[in-house]
């Protein structure tokens, strides 16, 4: 079929896979016990804004959602667009898990009401020594890899690499090095 | 599992592509029927096959000569290698490499034989003309011909008709040269002459056709990777727009890359719609009003 999409040109974008992001639960024990890091109490989602009545009803669905995990889990949460016209929601949860499960209830959201193509990625932020470390989830993917940013737009590859060969056991680390984009100027 | 979409089918552009594709594969079928009773003309294909092998196999190099456009990295250029990657990241392509065009004319391309080897290049004058979300659309129009493989597309189906167009060349020459010294009369080299140039005609209208239909593809899926239509139709009205107050020197510099173009420049009034590679303006966009339209009403 994928012949036949080609030769008619038709765009048809990968569903987004969310099952796979569970597995950072798994996977934080090790960053924590093994590598010594602390979650930095905080994630974030990216989503491509459709500027349009439906995607602002649905952004009016999901926070409602989020108010109401603020009262149960106490997961704080804000909405900030970016520069290149991506909407982010950035979660504060000292627990982890309520991180996870926040993010994936706004994942299957997006997809029930149709807008699931929009997902870019999820971003998961760690601390080493006062250095951050990201875990970023890429949804049409399925898959993580790490981001090491340093000063002036440089990042710690070597540290990445050792990152994603010691997670490989535990999470689906993004195989392609050419896919692992870096996110600059994170709202978190 | 199907996801559900804001966007629908559009079969009307499956149709035509799949009717203009079938009547080139007749006319095609009948000239190689021709063709193979002269059987010398096999060292013609052999030679016109490696003709434009060479040039489709190097396609990203030489239009890369021709255009002067220049590779840029992420630190040179940051915004666009941000867009191009979560354009990629969205619609699940591998990233092409980013260029630069030195000229004021707003314009950008797609090229290169396959998705890994492709281009991404953009004028100088796009970069200055369009915001984000404008830059943002055309990037997209442009990743949907990388991902359609519009290079290799378009290759395919005007084989042949570069093949005729070199018959009609050498059938010309050799009947007028040679005459009809060899084993065949100078009236089989008429015709062969004559079949030679209505197949190029034909098949250069049905290309043309063709290249219209991907243009309409393209600009679809640009709005379902943005899922910005009204930024394109924005960007299309500004490239238009802005072409029509650059220099006709200018414009006449970068004309002959037209094919490759998201808008075509022109420097002397209008052609006839038959011949151009690019659909008009005002129809691109009222499809892609139609694919607001479609967002907005979607629940």
């Amino acid at each position: 079929m994928r012949i036949l999409d080609t030769l008619l040109g038709r765009t048809k974008l990968a569903p987004s896979k969310v099952d796979a992001l569970f597995r950072i639960s798994t996977a934080y024990i090790t960053l924590e016990t093994t590598l010594d890091m602390q979650h930095a109490n905080t994630a974030g989602i990216c989503i491509k804004i459709i500027p349009s009545t439906p995607f602002e009803r649905l952004k009016g669905d999901l926070d409602e959602l989020l108010q109401i995990a603020r009262r149960d889990t106490a997961t704080e949460f804000e909405m900030v667009k970016d520069q290149y016209g991506y909407l982010w929601i950035v979660l504060r949860d000292p627990d982890f898990e309520d991180l996870v499960t926040t993010l994936h209830l706004i994942s299957s959201t997006l997809i029930e009401s149709g807008f699931g193509d929009q997902l870019l990625s999820s971003v998961f932020k760690f601390t080493k020594e006062a250095k951050a470390i990201y875990f970023i989830y890429t949804y049409k993917k399925g898959t993580f890899y790490p981001f090491v940013p340093l000063k002036g737009r440089e990042r710690d590859e070597q540290y990445e690499l050792k990152l994603g060969a010691l997670l490989e056991p535990e999470l689906p680390v993004e195989k392609n090095r050419e896919n692992w984009y870096p996110l600059w100027e994170l709202p978190l | 599992m199907t996801q559900r979409k804001w966007y629908g089918k559009d079969t009307g552009l499956s149709l035509r592509m799949v009717l203009t594709g079938a009547l080139l594969i007749i006319v095609y079928l009948a000239f190689l029927t021709l063709l193979s009773f002269y059987v010398d003309f096999i060292f013609l294909l052999v030679f016109a096959a490696l003709f434009v092998f060479i040039q489709f196999y190097f396609a990203d190099k030489l239009v890369l000569l021709s255009t002067g456009a220049k590779l840029v990295t992420p630190q040179e250029a940051p915004q666009l290698h941000t867009l191009v990657e979560r354009l990629c990241s969205m619609a699940d392509l591998p990233k092409p490499r980013v260029a630069v065009i030195n000229s004021p004319v707003p314009n950008a391309f797609a090229t290169g034989r396959n998705q890994k080897s492709a281009v991404v290049a953009v004028t100088t004058g796009l970069l200055n003309n369009l915001d984000t979300q404008e830059l943002e659309a055309v990037l997209g129009h442009e990743l949907t011909h990388v991902k359609n493989r519009d290079v290799l597309v378009i290759t395919i189906a005007s084989f042949l008709s570069t093949v005729a167009w070199f018959i009609m060349r050498f059938s010309l020459y050799s009947s007028l040269f040679r005459g009809g010294n060899r084993d065949r009369s100078a009236g089989a080299g008429l015709i062969i002459f004559l079949v030679s140039l209505l197949v190029w005609l034909i098949s250069y209208l049905l290309i043309r056709a063709l290249s219209r239909y991907r243009e309409f593809a393209a600009d679809r899926g640009s709005a379902i990777i943005t899922g910005n239509p009204p930024a394109l139709i924005s960007a299309l009205l500004k490239i238009s727009g802005a072409m029509q107050r650059v220099p006709t020197k200018d414009l006449r510099e970068v004309e002959g890359l037209n094919a490759f173009f998201i808008i075509p420049a022109l420097s002397a009034g209008s052609i006839m719609n038959l011949f151009s590679t690019h659909p008009p303006v005002e129809k691109r966009i009222a499809r892609l009003e139609e694919m607001s339209r479609s967002v907005e009403r979607f629940r």
